[in-house]
């Protein structure tokens, strides 16, 4: 759907290296960004917090920030390694209840990986309303999907990109 | 911050699309300019329905509404491209952002690869078939 974005590389490890550099190492490699910062207090160190009894599947995508206080970007959706993590992704710009998603996927490709994120945009903004039109809600994304397709396409030749 | 305004708008227009009567009209806008009453015609409302759904496009942004000069009577909405383009940029900008992230995490993978301890510390039962 438009309103997601895909990127996908590959590295120089085996999926397992991978999935774990990416979690248990996210405050080593991860750059920050001034143009995309969580909070204005920023930038801090990132790291995935295990929930309670120090499960990760239970646990969060949090960012330290200099004063020693904590922002939480997302809670953990989905946790199996060495394939597939789902987290949530708030900036403290976004409006209350406002939410993203990033998909990440670790997919073997002879003796790399490739790794390639999906960040859902906005999508569930839309979908929180869905219950009100009682649409069923994959059928209402995927239309949602298809539509927005098309807007955006007309959009970005309009601004000629 | 200088990031809350253009949130709070895309907050707006994703509320304002959320609803199929209301992208039913952006669609019909997207053709050309009409008036509100084609649109209620099209879209298959009363006129008080549609003029509320107007009132969420026109708070929105997204649509604007003007008077021909030989009738001020009849009011017609087009399209605003404005909020789209705010909607984009976010798109573009989050790309950008995982593009350097993963370049990063492959040039750190890169850089530290232990080629022995990716074998031994493999898990015992491998979950792959």
């Amino acid at each position: 759907m438009s309103s997601r974005i895909l990127v996908a590389l590959r590295v120089p490890a085996t999926p397992d290296r991978a999935f774990e550099a990416f979690t248990a190492e996210i405050g080593a490699w991860w750059r920050a960004n001034p143009l995309f910062a969580f909070t204005p207090r920023g930038p801090g160190v990132l790291s995935f917090e295990p929930g309670p009894d120090g499960r990760l599947p239970e646990g969060r995508l949090i960012e330290t920030l200099p004063s020693g206080k904590v922002f939480e970007i997302g809670k953990v959706r989905v946790w199996e390694p060495p394939y597939r993590l789902v987290f949530g992704w708030r900036q403290a710009a976004f409006a209350p209840g406002q939410d993203t998603q990033v998909e990440v996927t670790f997919e073997a490709v002879g003796q790399e990986t490739r790794v390639t994120v999906q960040h859902s945009g906005w999508d569930t903004v839309p979908a929180d309303h869905v219950a009100k039109h009682s649409f069923p809600e994959p059928i209402f994304l995927r239309r949602h999907a298809e539509w927005w397709q098309g807007l955006l396409a007309s959009f970005k030749m309009a601004v000629g990109e | 911050m200088s990031q809350r305004a253009p949130d709070n708008a895309l907050d707006r227009t994703l509320a304002a699309l959320a609803d199929p009567h209301r992208r039913q009209v952006i669609n019909l806008l997207r053709e050309r300019p009409r008036p509100a009453g084609e649109l209620a015609r099209e879209v298959g409302l009363a006129p008080p329905a549609m003029s509320r759904h107007l009132r969420t496009l026109r708070q929105s942004g997204l649509v604007e509404e003007s008077s021909p000069d030989f009738d001020a009577r009849v009011r017609v909405y087009a399209l605003r491209a404005e909020p789209m383009i705010e909607l984009l940029r976010w798109l573009e900008e989050t790309e950008r952002l995982w593009s350097a992230q993963l370049t990063a995490f492959r040039d750190y993978l890169a850089k530290d690869r232990p080629p022995a301890i990716d074998l031994a510390s493999a898990p015992e039962e491998d979950p792959r078939p």
